[in-house]
Order: C-alpha cells, then structure tokens, then sequence
C-alpha cells in the first residue's frame, strides 16, 4: 500500500484528546468510549474496526461530529468543535464532512441527480452552480446515464456510488465510511472499495472507514482496532 | 440567511406531498369539508340578508307600519310578548278615521289579512295569504298590474263590496294555466269573486309568503271573508324619507290617546330589517361556528399525519441532519408541509363552497363574499401551522445518530 505524500506532511485534521462518552441506562454508567486519544492526519485512509459493542460506532458519531463527547476535546482543524451546539455542528458538517452509511441513505422518489445536491440545499454554494457539481460527480463515479434514475431502479452498487458522489458534493476534507460494503455483494464492494482507494490515492481524500470485517479494515493504511471503548492496537500497512 | 432557500424548501415539500397523493386527498378532506361549509353557510347568509333587503325595498320605501302588541324589545330584537298581545289587540274603523284626518300629509292604509283556499274551475291553491286594503295601497307597494294585466280594484268597489280580487303571478298561472285569468271568478271560502287584474312576476320566492303567492282584494271583501271588520295593521306612507320619524312620533302621539302604549307597536321597514338582518347574522354566524368545528378536526387530521410522517421519514430527517440541516431547517421543512396540505384543502374548499354555492342558486338566494373567502383560506392556514408545529418539532428534535440507526 502506498502512503500517500501529505501523511508525512503530519497535518491532523481531526483530533481526539481523552474522548470519553458516557451512556447512563437504568441508573448504571457504561463508558462507550474511555480516554481515547486519535489522530487523523490529512490525505490518510483509516479503517476503524473491532468487535459489535466495542464502542466504534459511537467512535465514528464523536469523529463524524454527530455526537458531542461527555469529556474530553474533538480539535478540528485545531478548534475545539466539543461542546458546540447542534446547529453550529451542523453547519461544519456540511462544509467539512462526508458521509457514506451502510443503508445508503438515498431518498426514494428522488433522482440520483437531486440526491447528490441535497447537502448543498444547506450550503451557500449558489443555486446556479449545483447543477453541474452534481453532474460532474455522477459522471466521475460512472454514472452519467442514471442522472434521472430514482434509487429504486438503480443496483444496490450504483446506488452506493450516488451516495459517495454525494458524499463528495461539498469537497469535504473528511469522508466518513461506515459499513459502505455491508450491503452489497462482494463485487459491487470491491468496487466501493476500489473507489475509495481511487478517491484517497489520486485525490489525496481523508477517509475514515468504519468496519467490523478484518480483511476490509487491513486494506487501509492504517488500522484503529477498538475494544472496550479503548484504542487496543494501531496497525500500519 | 434562509438555508435552504424558501422556494427550495417550498419545492421539497411539494414533492414529498405529492408522494403520497391519496394521502393527501384524505389528509385534506377535514379542512376541505369544513372550508366548504363555511362559505357555503356564509355565502347563503349573505344571501338571504340581501334578498330580505329587496323585499323590503319591494315593499315600499317609506312605509310605517302600525301592529297590535309589542313587537320589538327595548334592543331592537323581537319582542316575546308580541305574540300574545298581537292575538288579543286590533284596531278599528275609528281608529283608520282618527288617523286620516290627524295625518294630512300621509296616505293612511288598513291591513287585514286571512288565509284560505282559492279555487278556480281548473285548479286549487291552498291557504293562500288574501291581503285586503284600500285602492292606494296598489301604487304605494308597487302592486298595481301593468298594462295588459288587468287593473287594481278601486275604492269604490271597496265601500260597494263588490266582489273583486287581484291574483299573484304564481297564483293565477297555477289557477288559469291555460289562458289569462283575468275577468274569470275564482271561488274563496264559498264566495264568488272576479279576477280583475294579476301582479306583474316579483321575482323566485323563498318558500315564505311572497308577492307572487298573494292575493288582493279590497279590505271590505276581506273583512267580509274573515268575518271580522277589525284592522290587523296600518301601513303609512309618509311622504318622503326625512318625515318618517316624525310622523311616527305623530302617530304614536294619536295612537297613546287611545291605546296602552304596549298595545301597539309603530315601526318603519328599516327596523324591522334590522331586526330580521340580526337574526340572519346571529344563525350564520351560529351555523359557520358549527363548520368551523370540522377544521379544528381537520388540523387534527394534519397534526396526525404529520406525525406518522415524521416517524416515516425518521431517517430521512437523520440523513438531512447528518449531512448539514440544522434543527430550524427541519421544523420549517414539516411546518410548510403542514401548510401546504391545509392550503391544498382551503383552497379546494374554497372552490367547492364557490361551485356549490352556484348550484344552489337557482333555488335560493346565495353570495359569496371575498372577506368570507379570506377568512377561510386564512383560517385554514393558520390550522396547518397551529397543528402543523407539534410534530414538526418532534422531527427538528431527532438525534442524527437515532434517526440514522432507525429501522
């Protein structure tokens, strides 16, 4: 695997500083996450993975600024985005992050075109531009003739790359991954993969990717393996 | 600024309603059913205000009318004792004497009225109003036939008794459908009496006694077919707009030397329109309160959809906050849904009150106001947003983690 070149720039992006998140359920206390401190470093690939119950998910919600932690600093770009409030988490969501989930996501009934522009409806990209945004992403993730097509006449796998175009819609710095190839077959999954790796490789994308399957987590260059809510090993390809 | 822009979000709430357009029809119908009978119950109000002012412009401009008993309370409704009194009172010879010589300037004109079958070789009308007076009572209610139709009977006729009647239009077209009634005897409890002249067409009638459905004869032959020679009412034309009131006040002057002054009542059309009109407007707004019931259950309709909606879209509303709405995106998201789906019903509603209103016309008397038109469509939209904000709340409320892991 090669490293790419802006990792050993040793820009962070994204840092977790002694994240802990608290979940209280019937008056007993349960640390999803316990200290954990994380580094992600511009132009990397990073897989997350471990165990059902570990805390990645919960991981990935505090790194995808869905979630504020109960402790703890999330520095984005240096800024202490912790303790902001919804509104204001949304708005850097927007600009900074994109989003691939496991289920897709795509809203029925909508062209493939329309829901790659949903993230700019909440942007202050000019309305006349978003056309073509949308249109040079979907040809770029190959699917050009499927502009008008709605989710349900599209294959599980073109349906994963509208939301990856969708995902790249606002030029984030970060994408964020979770499950991408859980529903899909092995084909339509190396593609994905096959893609993101394109995307991180010649785009120098950030990318963090969340997964419970090993042998997807080792294709990254760098491997987070999560158990008990605490960083228990970080593997370099 | 507005992220998404307005026509944005107005564009997406379109589209999501239109998803499931059944739903819609049906989300719809509470607010529809209810926009409709309000107009239509304002709109047949107004109507019938108009028509009952025609009628009494019909009638005669200024008329004063002198009645046993008392009519009107001291707040201008209907008295509730008028009845009883209105039963046991009546005037008399003396009095329509008293009141032609002490009223120069008027022109004085007893009433009586009964009712009883009329019969012609051909064809019965049963209990028909048979209004009796004087000659001058023709000109001064704009009853006298046109030429061609015959003539008024005359006040000779009336101090001789002779035995002549004039017909309403409906009356003598079903009496003589087949030629003109006039100069043929129509038959009024055993009596014998000559078809001199029929009242021009006044107009559709609304069920009530009207013009049309009257007959006339001198007040001499009524009194006769009653069989009592007492006066029911005086009807007074005064002779311009501005001497009404004082010759009310003059007539109430002659009339407390002889009578109680709860015995009678003196009043002009004006008064008594106003009295009717309050009624009209108490029932309509009484029977637009009813209808508009059905659009509080209406908004509860789009209250109840909404909130399955927003349990729907659960994870459409994760995915929209995952990927930069903030909460007010969202509440304004549903709230203009639930603004669309009242104004689609409003606006169906208001077409329909609009329609069925023209429908009816023909039979009654209808109207719709522009200011009933906006207070319908306005209060309809203002249910979309009353209930409109509940579960437009609860969908800005979802967590994106919770939305996004819902199945």
């Amino acid at each position: 695997m090669i490293k790419s070149s802006s990792q050993n720039n040793f820009k962070v992006v994204l840092e977790l500083k002694n994240v802990t998140k608290t979940y209280t359920t019937g008056g007993t206390q349960f640390n999803a996450l316990d200290k954990v401190n994380l580094k992600i470093y511009q132009g990397e690939f990073v897989s997350i993975t471990g165990p059902s119950g570990s805390g990645k998910s919960t991981l990935m919600h505090i790194v995808g600024l869905l979630d504020n932690p109960t402790s703890g600093e999330v520095l984005l770009e240096g800024r202490d985005v912790s303790q902001l409030k919804e509104h204001q988490l949304a708005q850097i969501r927007n600009i900074t992050l994109g989003f691939v989930f496991q289920q897709f996501n795509l809203l029925a009934k909508t062209s493939s075109l329309e829901n790659v522009l949903l993230p700019l409806l909440y942007s202050d990209v000019p309305k006349k531009n978003r056309p073509k945004i949308g249109i040079d992403l979907l040809t770029k993730v190959g699917l050009k003739e499927k502009l008008t097509n709605t989710p349900a006449q599209l294959s599980g796998g073109q349906q994963q790359r509208v939301a990856i175009a969708r995902a790249l819609v606002n030029n984030p710095k970060i994408i964020l991954a979770d499950e991408p190839t859980g529903n899909l077959d092995s084909k339509s999954g190396d593609e994905v993969m096959k893609f993101f790796h394109q995307l991180n490789e010649q785009e120098g994308r950030t990318i963090v990717f969340v997964t419970h399957d090993m042998d997807l987590a080792k294709q990254a260059n760098r491997t987070i393996i999560i158990k008990d809510g605490k960083i228990s090993e970080e593997r370099h390809a | 600024m507005l992220k998404p822009s307005f026509s944005d979000l107005l564009k997406s709430s379109f589209r999501s309603i239109l998803k499931n357009k059944s739903r819609t029809i049906l989300t719809s119908l509470g607010i529809i059913i209810g926009v409709t009978s309000v107009i239509l119950l304002t709109s047949i109000g107004n109507g019938l205000k108009k028509y009952v002012t025609d009628q009494f412009d019909a009638l005669g401009a200024n008329s004063i009318f002198i009645s046993p008993g008392k009519i009107f309370n001291d707040n201008g409704g209907f008295s509730q004792s008028s009845m009883a009194t209105a039963m046991t009172t009546s005037f008399t010879q003396k009095d329509f004497n008293l009141l032609k010589r002490k009223l120069k300037n008027s022109i004085v004109m007893p009433v009586n009225a009964t009712y009883a079958d009329v019969k012609s070789n051909q064809a019965i009308k049963k209990a028909i109003e048979i209004d009796g007076s004087i000659e001058e009572y023709g000109s001064s209610n704009n009853v006298v036939p046109s030429n061609g139709n015959g003539r008024w009977f005359t006040n000779e006729e009336n101090d001789k008794k002779t035995p002549v009647v004039v017909l309403g239009y409906t009356i003598a077209e079903t009496l003589f459908p087949k030629s003109s009634a006039i100069g043929k005897k129509v038959i009024i409890k055993g009596k014998s009496l000559k078809v001199v002249g029929v009242v021009d067409k006044k107009g559709a009638s609304m069920g009530g006694p009207s013009v049309d459905d009257a007959v006339y004869a001198p007040f001499s032959i009524v009194a006769n077919l009653a069989g009592k020679e007492d006066i029911n009412t005086f009807v007074i034309k005064a002779p311009s707009k501005d001497t009404i009131e004082s010759t009310k006040k003059e007539i109430t002057k002659v009339m407390l030397d002889k009578y109680d002054k709860d015995a009678f009542s003196v009043f002009d059309s004006s008064q008594l329109l106003n009295s009717i009109n309050s009624i009209i407007n108490v029932l309509t707004i009484g029977l637009t309160g009813i209808a508009a019931i059905s659009l509080v259950v209406g908004g509860i309709g789009i209250m109840n959809i909404m909130l399955v909606s927003v349990t729907e879209r659960t994870r459409e509303i994760g995915l929209r906050k995952a990927i930069g709405a903030y909460p007010r995106a969202i509440l304004i998201q549903f709230l203009i849904e639930a603004v669309i789906l009242s104004c689609i019903g409003g606006a169906t509603g208001v077409l329909l009150g609009y329609l069925g209103t023209l429908a009816i016309k023909p039979f009654f008397p209808a109207q719709v106001t522009i200011s009933s038109v906006i207070l319908a469509f306005g209060v309809s939209s203002l249910v979309g947003i009353i209930f409109g904000v509940a579960p437009a709340r609860k969908a800005s409320k979802l967590s994106p983690i919770e939305a996004l892991r819902y199945e």
